[in-house]
């Protein structure tokens, strides 16, 4: 007895000295790379994302030209760029089920071959409508297929490294915006707007380069070893495999394991709505849909503000490109401070204070006068901007695991349609009826900082009850470690009495 | 009798020379001195301060334009200095005079008539040879219009736009002017209405060409008509084929093809030299992974009856 009861404190202790999992369970199965092939799957993504994000907004430059021509207002031709953006958002779920069924790789690249067969059959357009449905619908759909594999896979290939691995990537948006504004101008100087989406067309073609660095992680490499519990249990198992009615029960339990599995695996290889019950998920949802209304807004005014402000167009037009280049450099900084080890365990904190940052910042935009003014707010908006983008994705695989990141990003996408397509016309009409800039930069403010309070005090609630659930399961295991060891010990009392 | 014709004499030189001095006072507008003409009048005044002064004039319709100039003269204030004007570089006749120091100024005035095209042009008040102010008088420019050249292609329908600007006065028509050589001609739709279409709408105006081919390249002009004349805007139209844009949507096409296959053979190649590599070990671990999958299962089944 004396001696089962050593066995079992040792068996405890080696427990406790193992190392504790992170602070979403992982349960992949397998141990990723963090870095080797990795980091050329982050250069895919950074390509993919950033066509993405930043095409959409590249084409206006071609919108007065395509407005004349066709003889449309304004509004109209700004139709094209809100088709693309509620395309890219609402396809989402879509582009989560092929992931899920297919992986990454031919989801890519078919995203690339629809965004230039969109772009091709455009450049032919003789109606308006045309131009919707090519550059709109198809168009929104190929990038919509490039976004969510592109998030998708970093999941996959990195587990240490991976708020870096996220910041590297999503510094593609403002990158490829960068080089594709002045080349957009060349573009329609050169061969005007038919040729101009041609060439753009084959230009894009490029996610499907991407899309072939996208190589699905290798599985089978590095098995990690089974879960603690399972060794404890392993030990004691290999005496109790050996009784037969054991035996008989085991089949029994396994094959019900096997049907449970199948049926989990449908829905698993569809969509999983059972994400509307995971707490973390719920909270980043609900902070989010709130967040995109006052997010995109500010960036849309940022030059007509300063024109407003008796600024003339061209250093209206410089303040959005120290906007971009603040943004471009703050991107892969967030991710290295959110991997380090001060901050990736409560990585929720730093994304709340972010948020909260961009909502303090607008808030006091009003505040600035002058050139001087609107130029420091330029900086502090791209740095909260840049900070907020780099993070989102990080941390909703964070809190829902990489394995169900797929299906997460779908559901938010499209629920996220909304407020990202409301947002920017809301604002306009609230500088519109009260003719001022100053009530929508409060009002974008006030988006933006009660989230972020809101996820300040959900996320606190949502650590305690992680941590508590950690210590329970730890517990639980101990005590079934101790059990096994017990019924162990005591077959081998029966088979020596 | 002598003695009165003297006095009459006297008195009419005096009036004559009284008069002039009269009108040299600077104040709010005297009446014209060209009387009766049924045109409207205006004035613009200039204050020069340093060496020169440019001032621009739009002018619309026909009209009586009183131009004055004022100089606060240099160091050495002369009581006299020669006042003259000039259109266009051109001294205008009898408008040489002499201008007397008043309240530390010297002024200059003249009105014009302004009635047609050529009456524009730029017109100085020079004060001795130090001081000049420029009045340019044009009628309004066209405020929008593109200074790169606009592309189209063969086949298809360029759409050339022309505008004013919303604070300018709208033009009485538009006219679309095209050159042929050195001469420009005007674009009539009524000899052409399956090519060309001009849509005025008050301060725009847009020409359309259909059925574009190669020899509609070139230079074309709006001329935006006002009572008092016209003034142009010039536009590039270029036509290219489709096959320009063409050559660079093959070019990248091929770009991508090649990257995409150069990366896909590289990981097939890597594969397979992993899985050679792998068989010898494979072998190996085979039965030790055998081992531990006995292992698990079992263990599984225990945790199962546990939970």
């Amino acid at each position: 007895m004396q001696q089962a009861e050593a066995e079992s404190g040792v068996m405890a202790s080696k427990l406790l000295k193992k190392n504790m999992p992170p602070a979403a369970a992982t349960k992949l199965g397998y141990t990723p790379p963090d870095g080797g092939w990795g980091w050329a799957v982050v250069l895919g993504a950074f390509i993919s994302i950033g066509f993405s994000y930043a095409f959409p907004k590249s084409l206006t430059i071609y919108f007065k030209e395509i407005q004349e021509y066709f003889s449309v207002s304004y509004s109209q031709i700004a139709w094209v760029s809100s088709v693309m953006l509620a395309s890219m958002y609402a396809a989402g779920p879509v582009s989560s089920i092929l992931v899920n069924r297919y992986g990454s790789r031919p989801v890519v690249m078919v995203g690339g071959v629809m965004v230039c067969t969109g772009m091709v059959l455009a450049s032919f357009g003789k109606s308006i409508v045309h131009l919707y449905l090519c550059v709109g619908v198809i168009g929104g759909f190929g990038l919509a297929f490039n976004l969510q594999p592109a998030l998708t896979i970093i999941g996959t290939y990195f587990q240490v490294k991976r708020p870096m691995a996220n910041g590297l990537a999503m510094t593609g948006s403002p990158v490829v915006l960068f080089t594709l504004a002045p080349l957009n101008q060349f573009l329609f100087d050169s061969f005007g707007w038919r040729g101009s989406f041609l060439i753009l067309g084959a230009i894009v073609l490029n996610c499907c380069v991407a899309g072939s660095l996208m190589r699905p992680v290798n599985k089978t490499a590095g098995q990690k070893p089974k879960t603690e519990p399972a060794e404890c249990n392993g030990a004691a198992a290999e005496e109790a495999a050996t009784a037969d009615t054991g035996a008989q029960s085991d089949n029994l339990l396994t094959e019900e394991n096997q049907s449970e599995g199948r049926s989990q695996g449908c829905v698993h290889r569809f969509i999983d709505v059972s994400l509307f019950r995971h707490r973390g998920f719920l909270i980043y949802l609900t902070g989010n849909v709130v967040m995109f209304f006052g997010f995109f807004a500010p960036v849309v005014f940022l030059a007509p503000y300063a024109k407003h402000q008796g600024i003339d167009e061209y250093s209206a037009a410089f303040l959005l490109s120290i906007f971009a280049l603040v943004d471009m450099f703050i991107r892969p900084t967030t991710g290295f401070l959110g991997n380090s080890k001060w901050i990736r365990p409560r990585i929720q904190y730093f994304f709340s204070f972010a948020v909260s940052y961009n909502g303090v910042c607008h808030l006091l935009c009003p505040l600035a006068s002058g050139y001087t003014g609107l130029v420091v707010y330029a900086v502090f908006f791209g740095l909260a901007f840049g900070m907020v983008s780099a993070l989102l994705f990080e941390v909703l695989m964070d809190l829902v695991g990489s394995h169900r990141f797929s299906s997460a990003v779908g559901l938010v996408t499209i629920i996220e349609c909304g407020p990202v397509l409301l947002g920017p016309p809301l604002s306009g009409a609230l500088v519109d009826i009260f003719g001022d800039y100053k009530y929508m930069y409060y009002a974008c403010g006030v988006f933006m900082l009660v989230p972020g309070i809101f996820f300040f005090i959900m996320h606190y609630f949502n650590y305690k009850r992680l941590d508590e659930e950690k210590r329970q399961s730890m517990a639980a295991e101990m005590r079934t470690c101790e059990e096994t060891v017990q019924l162990k010990m005591s077959q081998d009392e029966k088979a020596d009495g | 009798m002598t003695a009165s014709w003297k006095q009459l004499f006297f008195q009419i030189l005096l009036l004559v020379f009284c008069r002039h001095i009269n009108t040299k006072t600077p104040g709010p507008t005297p009446p014209p001195l060209v009387a009766d003409s049924p045109l409207p009048t205006d004035v613009r005044s200039a204050i020069l301060k340093g060496e020169s002064h440019t001032e621009k004039v739009e002018v619309v319709n026909p009209v009586n334009l009183t131009l004055e100039c004022t100089w606060a003269g240099n160091r050495d204030k002369q009581p006299n200095i020669t006042g003259l004007w000039r259109k266009d570089g051109e001294e205008i006749e009898n408008s040489l005079l002499m201008v007397q120091l008043e309240n530390e100024q010297y002024n200059l005035r003249r009105v014009f008539n302004i009635v047609n095209e050529e009456s524009l042009g730029n017109y100085s008040c020079l004060f001795g040879n130090e001081a000049r102010i420029d009045f340019v008088l044009a009628a309004p420019h066209i405020g929008e219009v593109r200074d790169k050249p606009i592309v189209g292609y063969v086949g298809d329908t360029a759409v050339i736009l022309c505008k004013m600007e919303e604070s300018k006065p709208k033009p009485s028509t538009w006219n679309w002017y095209r050159t042929n050589g050195t001469n420009k001609e005007q674009i009539l739709t009524a000899a052409e209405p399956h090519r060309y279409k001009i849509v005025n709408e008050g301060e725009k105006t847009k020409l359309l060409v259909h059925n574009l081919t190669e020899a509609d390249s070139g230079s074309y002009y709006c001329a935006a008509v006002y009572p008092i004349g016209t003034t142009m805007g010039h536009v590039e139209l270029k036509v290219i084929t489709f096959f320009e844009p063409l050559k660079p949507f093959l070019a990248i096409l091929v770009e991508v093809i090649i990257l995409v296959a150069a990366i896909l053979l590289y990981e097939r190649s890597r594969s397979k030299k992993n899985y050679a590599a792998g068989n010898e070990t494979n072998d190996q671990s085979n039965t030790l992974t055998q081992g531990e999958n006995n292992e698990s299962e079992g263990s599984s089944s225990m945790r199962q009856r546990k939970v």
